[in-house]
């Protein structure tokens, strides 16, 4: 039994518990879910905003720097040229050297191309050199369009040097040309921070590394291992100038934008460690994971709970249905719900109780059927009153039947022949019982008594009890045909006297049995031991009783054992052996 | 640069800071036998002794903590002198190198470098040295290294004509002017042809003075006085750099307006002088030392020249020698000691 009820309990409760915690963790997850989704978006559009800025920022940086060289250069060509070149101008070009450090060297050209002041840090200064660099680049492009860079060239194959050539307002104020040390771009851009570690670094036109924190990757002058970075300033063109991920030159994934510098055509690119970037990010995505994972906790502990609580009673209602089952009809469902379970409690008890009630109405059924007719006993069951039983005086017929010559033939004959014989001598007294709603009292081997009018009173009880007497005397002849076959000596009598009783339970608590007590039972009993094989014998009460109603014959008087005086006797005149 | 502000500030910093980090040099030199299996160690090579070096290693150090070294804490420094014997440097570069040293550092000249260049092929070395690291065979590339060797070259030699140079525009009457070289070092042939060039397209005659070793430096100034010349200007050489205080005593005494390389010279009363920033240059070096220690190989790291050669003038010097400089020189003086 509980292998079969458990299976189904477990499956309620994983169901209930399921769609309770879908119910709370499906829109958590949508809603979290969707929160990651538009955060990361929102994040990313950020991020490009942010690296954008910090492009420009680094590009405006760097073009500070290449315009604070161009600036101080104009000192030197706001004079017009005389043919003496003055010690005023030598010393406007060595206070410019000593000022900007990034400058190399300086030539001042005069409006006829030839140069007429070199000063250097490392060579050897020139007055009136004299050479004729009007067809030299730098002068054709700064005349043309005042200011001129030159491309990147990388001394001894490794140090980045730049020309930046300026005209003066007039023709007449020359050109100055400077030599330009790039390595001094180290200064801004490894001040240049993205974040916690990003960088900027920069390309020139033809993708060669500019500057670099590492300054060693700017010197190192080799553009195959620049590819990343060249890499790096397609995927981000390709992107429309928007942020893009790529690698930079250690190989890490980062996220760079880019701006870039005009004049010197430069481009100016800012990484972040992909890692870092989208740090805040991560961080957003592992929050809501966790406040997930805690809403699916805190979830199951609910639908946990709410789980026992709907299931705990239907398991009281399931162990109360089992004991009352089991026939425990005085348990009671006791729930306090206030809801349909407690209706559902209510019905059960009542249930219990009216099993309980049907189950004392069946018993006592049982205890009425075995010597009341069953229509009797139903009768009684029904009227819910089994007083009737109880102890009383009262008068009643007593008949009294049984076989003749049975004990020897029991003697003689196999016992399932015994067996065999009883139970159809004792069925077709049982229905002759029924029929009339008379009391059977006992069987006792092959002796049986009858009652009627007690413990339920009937009318005209003397004219029922000879009727059945005779229908009893005349089934048992009917058997007693084919009997004859067995032992030819087996006959049937019966004794029938009405009078006064004690009628009631007797017996031990145990085994109780209903019957009557008294001298009409004395002389029921007497009389059937005198009746002959086929006769009924009738005392004169009862044949006073039914008076002519019933044909009888009066016959002589017999002495009775416990009787002193001849008892009047009076036989059925029904059957055919009546008075033999 | 940034750093080279600090540096020369550094140079006034203060006596007390740098005996607490020769006194670490010291305690490190001892400890380094029982930290050798737990500790990375690198092995110093200097042409002099622990006080000339002094103010380059205060620079060293900066750097080798620019990338997060600090000596005793996670890099032990063994330390070779060579107390100004330069014959003993290949000696003390081998002895470095069968030390199995993780780096090996040779720093104050192209002497050293070459030196340490002959004591191994296999450890890696940063260099510091003044003339140019091709011409010289350290190196065959200096983008690309190529072999164990790296560095850092201070100009100081390419810019011993400027020196010329500078001295002419202080004496413009001047048409003799005094050379000293040091025969000894590797770079002193190429500095004389340069300086020759120079003299030629400045229209000045030299008197080459020789020197290389202490005793000589007296009967040089004597020499340079004697000959009426206008001044006597230093060929860049560590060894007369490593001497400036000397070198300043002996121009006072002397009377003779004299430049060296070094800032030093002109900071112990001595003239002038211009050269590459040494506290650059060796802060550079402690760089790479630093970074060759985290794994990255010499080959692959380029030889980086100075950015910064700075003019030092000692106006004082110059009234004491009865001279004026010219405005050109003082306007583009990097420092001016009054």
């Amino acid at each position: 039994m509980p292998g079969p009820v458990a299976a189904p309990r477990a499956t309620l409760f994983k169901k209930y518990f399921r769609t309770l915690f879908a119910a709370v963790v499906a829109p958590l997850f949508i809603a979290g879910a969707s929160e990651a989704w538009f955060g990361y978006h929102d994040q990313r559009a950020r991020l490009n905003d942010l690296l954008a800025a910090e492009a420009r920022l680094a590009a405006a940086r760097i073009a500070d720097f290449i315009d604070g060289i161009r600036d101080q250069m104009g000192w030197t060509v706001q004079l017009p040229w005389s043919e003496t070149p003055g010690n005023r101008r030598r010393l406007d070009a060595l206070r410019l050297l000593r000022q900007v450090p990034a400058i190399e060297s300086l030539s001042l050209v005069d409006p006829a191309g030839r140069e007429r002041l070199f000063v250097s840090r490392i060579g050897l200064n020139r007055v009136e050199g004299g050479d004729d660099l009007s067809a030299t680049p730098a002068v054709v492009g700064a005349r043309a369009h005042r200011v001129w860079f030159g491309p990147v060239a990388f001394q001894n194959g490794s140090e980045p040097f730049m020309t930046i050539a300026l005209s003066g307002n007039r023709a007449a104020d020359g050109v100055v040309i400077a030599e330009v040390n790039l390595k001094f771009i180290w200064d801004v851009i490894s001040d240049i921070r993205v974040g916690r570690t990003g960088e900027a670094f920069v390309l020139d036109q033809p993708g060669r590394l500019v500057a670099h924190p590492d300054i060693s990757l700017v010197l190192r002058a080799d553009e195959s291992a620049h590819k990343p970075l060249q890499a790096l300033r397609a995927a981000i063109l390709a992107q429309s100038g928007q942020a893009a991920a790529g690698r930079d030159i250690a190989g890490d994934r980062v996220l760079a934008a880019m701006a870039s510098i005009p004049g010197v055509g430069w481009s100016v690119i800012v990484e972040q460690p992909v890692a870092e970037a989208f740090e805040p990010i991560y961080a957003a995505l592992w929050r809501t994971a966790a406040l997930l994972v805690a809403g699916a906790a805190l979830a199951a502990a609910l639908a946990y709970w709410l789980t026992r609580r709907m299931i705990e009673p239907i398991r009281v209602l399931e162990d109360g249905v089992t004991r009352i089952g089991a026939g425990q009809f005085d348990h009671r469902i006791s729930l306090t719900t206030s809801d349909e379970f407690e209706r559902l409690a209510t019905r059960f008890n009542e249930m219990a109780g009216e099993l309980a009630l049907s189950q004392e109405r069946s018993e006592r059924i049982g205890r009425l059927k075995r010597f009341l007719a069953p229509q009797v006993a139903e009768l009684i069951d029904r009227t819910g009153d089994d007083r009737v039983l109880d102890g009383r005086r009262v008068d009643v017929v007593v008949i009294f039947c049984d076989l003749r010559d049975f004990t020897a033939f029991s003697a003689r004959a196999e016992a399932e022949t015994v067996i065999g014989v009883l139970r159809e001598y004792h069925d077709a007294l049982e229905r002759a019982v029924s029929a009339h709603e008379a009391t059977l009292i006992n069987f006792f081997g092959d002796g049986v008594m009858v009652l009627v009018n007690a413990p339920v009173s009937c009318s005209d009880p003397a004219l029922r009890a000879i009727d059945l007497a005779n229908d009893m005397q005349r089934s048992v002849q009917s058997l007693l045909i084919g009997w004859r076959a067995l032992d030819s000596r087996l006959g049937f009598g019966v004794g029938l006297a009405m009078g006064p009783a004690t009628v009631g339970q007797i017996g031990s608590e145990g085994r109780l049995h209903y019957t009557a007590i008294g001298n009409v039972v004395n002389l029921a009993s007497r009389l059937c031991a005198s009746a002959q094989d086929g006769e009924v014998l009738i005392d004169r009460v009862a044949a006073r009783e039914v008076a002519s109603r019933v044909p009888l014959v009066e016959l002589d008087p017999l002495a009775l054992k416990g009787f002193d005086a001849p008892v009047p006797v009076f036989a059925a005149a029904g059957d055919g052996k009546a008075g033999g | 640069m940034r750093f080279v502000s600090r540096g020369s500030a550094g140079a006034a910093a203060g006596l007390r800071r740098r005996d607490l980090v020769a006194l670490a040099g010291g305690a490190a030199a001892w400890t380094v036998t029982a930290d050798a299996q737990a500790l990375p160690v690198i092995g110093y090579l200097g042409s002099e002794s622990p006080q000339q070096y002094e103010s380059r290693l205060v620079a060293f150090r900066e750097g080798l903590a620019q990338v997060g070294y600090a000596e005793g804490r996670n890099v032990a420094i063994e330390f070779r002198w060579a107390e100004g014997r330069y014959r003993e440097l290949p000696a003390l570069a081998r002895e470095l190198a069968s030390r199995q040293v993780t780096a090996m550092v040779a720093a104050g000249g192209a002497e050293v470098a070459l030196a340490a260049k002959a004591a191994t092929a296999t450890i890696p070395t940063v260099f510091e040295m003044g003339g140019d690291p091709i011409a010289l065979g350290v190196v065959d590339s200096l983008s690309r290294p190529g072999g164990n060797l790296t560095g850092v070259s201070s100009l100081s030699v390419e810019v011993s004509r400027k020196r010329l140079e500078f001295m002419r525009e202080v004496r413009p009457g001047s048409k003799v002017f005094a050379v000293a070289i040091n025969p000894a070092s590797p770079t002193s042939s190429s500095q004389l042809s340069n300086l020759r060039v120079a003299a030629e397209s400045l229209g000045v005659k030299l008197a080459v003075l020789k020197a290389s070793s202490e005793p000589e430096f007296d009967s040089m100034f004597a020499a340079a006085h004697d000959l009426g010349t206008g001044g006597l200007v230093f060929s860049s050489d560590p060894y007369f750099a490593y001497r400036s205080q000397q070198l300043a005593a002996l121009a006072v005494r002397h009377g003779v307006p004299a430049m060296t390389q070094s800032r030093d010279f002109p900071l112990a009363g001595g003239l002038m002088s211009y050269g590459g920033d040494f506290s650059q240059t060796h802060r550079n070096a402690g760089i790479y030392a630093g970074r060759i220690l985290k794994g990255e190989k010499p080959a692959n790291l380029p030889v980086q020249r100075v950015t910064k050669v700075e003019l030092f003038i000692n106006v004082k010097a110059a009234d004491e020698l009865g001279l004026a400089f010219p405005s050109s020189l003082l306007g583009s003086a990097d420092r001016v000691i009054e």
